[in-house]
């Protein structure tokens, strides 16, 4: 089957339309077993060391497992993306740039996606077909975040895997929904850690951080950027759902979904994750201003266990949250 | 009421501090990678092991925290988290509740706000050495200065970009060979560190300040810390034993 890369969460409505299956190249890298040295051949290759992990690895997994057409988002993403683009291109990867348009423009949004359209030769029409055929599977995650805050019942790390995948649907939507069902499907008594948290900015390079938490008396039961994957603020076309995907836009949405999530998922704290050398890093800043409950600050690089200075942060957090709540062991 | 021995394994050192009878009777320190060759026994941590401690009273229960806490597996210890031994240990010595607590050690900074006795919030500084007690030895040991003679050091200085600690000495060396005062260097070096720190401490705006940490002794960076943040810095009496002390009054 015609497999497409994707540097991002992209209207992968339109890849399927083509018939063709959307590959994250993302999980692509993190999830081979090949992933340290994919790094380390992107930096033989000149790629600065100080450049983000993610972006190193999406070059050498895609080169690796000869995925040989990407879509690269340009704007809304990571502007190292531009780059990355031209380098596939250089190594004959076809490239087709996409845009989400700062400023949620309507009619910037409608010529990116007829763009898109035209590249895989795919109609409004059949798109739009996709997009209520993989909304019928994206509602089954959005059950799994659901029973996540309001059953108690779903880890931290499977909301985070579940949700982390709805960017390709793991390229075969149909047997990805059945596997959902079969989750969803099965018992479990309800979790019930003292502290709840949520999970802020993007999806974590380093593991183990939601399992470390729930072995200290924490769960999180928010995944923001994760559950964005997964539209969950929906759209009756498929420029609204994407202008509505809270992500590549400015800030303000995001805030407010977050405080949303925050008040609805009972949450006492946040754990905020930047990658290394990500622009992002600076909306901390932000995210310390407008958001009313303690925010730690996760840093992390390579995929790699979690160091003892990122359990000691997360521990003396936890503990912190928990005292507020009268719940801590050494209160 | 029996003795409880505070252990806090620290990058540079593992200090340890027993308490008892509303006192803290006995201090030491070890230099940390000879603590955990020393100590080190298939079941765990065994002190028993540490001729620093043959002084010490004999202790009934024993609290750790530190660097290595998620490694500091004591013989017969439970574990406190660092964050919150450091709080409860500056609260204890100084018998204030409400105040900033800047925590300056070997490799890390913390900066944590204590309201009402409880920690309210922290930040750690991010993944390296820089403008840290390692990086102030360094410097020192590159200009062949003491940590005393450092401490003394402030007034106008050239700004030092590099705070790395691992590059800061190359700076350091080319500034000796253009003929830069050693004095000047060093209240540059104490300079950087309050700058490095300074962004931290605005976070929580401050009414005091409370020092801890090796660091805490250099009597320049607290006056430079103080001016930087217009408030009052307190030091409480043994500033580098203040995690050790957190524990054990626990």
């Amino acid at each position: 089957m015609r497999r497409v890369g994707i540097t991002t969460t992209v209207p992968c409505e339109v890849i399927f339309a083509a018939g063709a299956a959307p590959v994250d190249l993302n999980n692509l890298f993190v999830a081979d077993f090949k992933r340290s040295a994919y790094i380390e051949d992107a930096e033989v290759a000149g790629f600065p060391r100080t450049t983000c992990a993610w972006i190193k690895g999406m070059y050498a997994a895609c080169l690796d497992h000869g995925v040989g057409e990407v879509i690269a988002v340009t704007q809304g993403d990571c502007s190292n993306t531009h780059v990355l683009m031209e380098i596939y291109r250089m190594r004959g990867v076809h490239s087709i740039p996409f845009n989400f348009p700062y400023g949620r423009d309507r009619e910037m949004m409608a010529r990116q996606m007829a763009l898109l359209r035209e590249s895989f030769g795919v109609t409004r029409a059949a798109a739009e077909e996709w997009r209520e055929r993989l909304n019928a599977i994206r509602a089954k995650l959005w059950e799994i975040d659901r029973m996540t805050w309001e059953d108690n019942t779903v880890t931290g790390d499977e909301n985070n895997l579940w949700l982390v995948s709805a960017s390709d649907f793991e390229g075969e939507p149909e047997a990805f929904g059945a596997r959902a069902e079969e989750f969803i499907a099965r018992a479990r008594a309800p979790f019930t850690h003292a502290v709840r948290l949520g999970y802020i900015g993007v999806p974590p390079a380093i593991e183990g951080v939601y399992q470390f938490a729930e072995a200290h008396g924490a769960r999180v039961v928010f995944n923001e950027t994760q559950r964005q994957f997964a539209m969950p603020l929906g759209g009756d076309t498929l420029e609204e759902q994407y202008l509505r995907y809270t992500y590549p836009y400015d800030i303000g949405p995001r805030i407010e979904d977050i405080r949303r999530e925050i008040e609805r998922r009972r949450i006492d704290g946040v754990i905020h994750y930047v990658q290394s050398f990500c622009h992002r890093q600076m909306e901390d800043l932000i995210f310390r201003e407008r958001l009313a409950v303690p925010i730690l600050t996760v840093e992390g690089d390579a995929p790699r266990e979690l160091d003892a200075r990122t359990k000691i942060r997360l521990e003396s957090f936890i503990q912190m949250l928990a005292a507020r709540k009268g719940a801590a062991s050494w209160a | 009421m029996g003795v409880t021995l505070g252990v806090d394994a620290g990058s540079r050192e593992v200090k340890f501090a027993a308490y008892g009878d509303g006192e803290v009777v006995f201090r030491a320190k070890v230099d940390t990678v000879r603590f955990y060759l020393t100590c080190r026994n298939g079941a765990g941590l065994d002190l028993s092991r540490l001729p620093e401690l043959a002084a010490a009273p004999r202790w009934r229960r024993i609290v750790a925290t530190g660097y290595g806490r998620n490694n500091v597996n004591v013989q017969g210890g439970v574990t406190m988290p660092e964050i919150m031994a450091h709080a409860r240990g500056a609260v204890w010595q100084t018998g204030l509740t409400d105040f900033t607590l800047v925590d300056l050690g070997g490799q890390d900074t913390k900066v944590i706000a204590v309201k009402g006795g409880a920690v309210d919030d922290f930040v750690m500084n991010d993944k390296c050495a820089a403008g840290s007690g390692r990086y102030l030895e360094n410097i020192a040991r590159a200009l062949g200065a003491s940590l005393d003679e450092l401490g003394a050091m402030r007034g106008e200085a050239p700004a030092l970009s590099a705070t790395c600690a691992i590059f800061g000495e190359s700076e350091v060396v080319g500034m000796v060979s253009e003929g830069v005062p050693v004095e000047v260097i060093l209240a540059g070096a104490n300079q950087s560190v309050v700058k490095r720190l300074a962004p931290m401490v605005a976070r929580y705006r401050p009414k005091v300040i409370v020092a801890t940490g090796g660091v805490a002794k250099n009597g320049a960076v607290r006056a430079m810390l103080a001016e930087a943040a217009g408030v009052e810095v307190i030091t409480p009496s043994d500033p580098q034993h203040n995690g050790a002390i957190g524990c054990a009054v626990a």
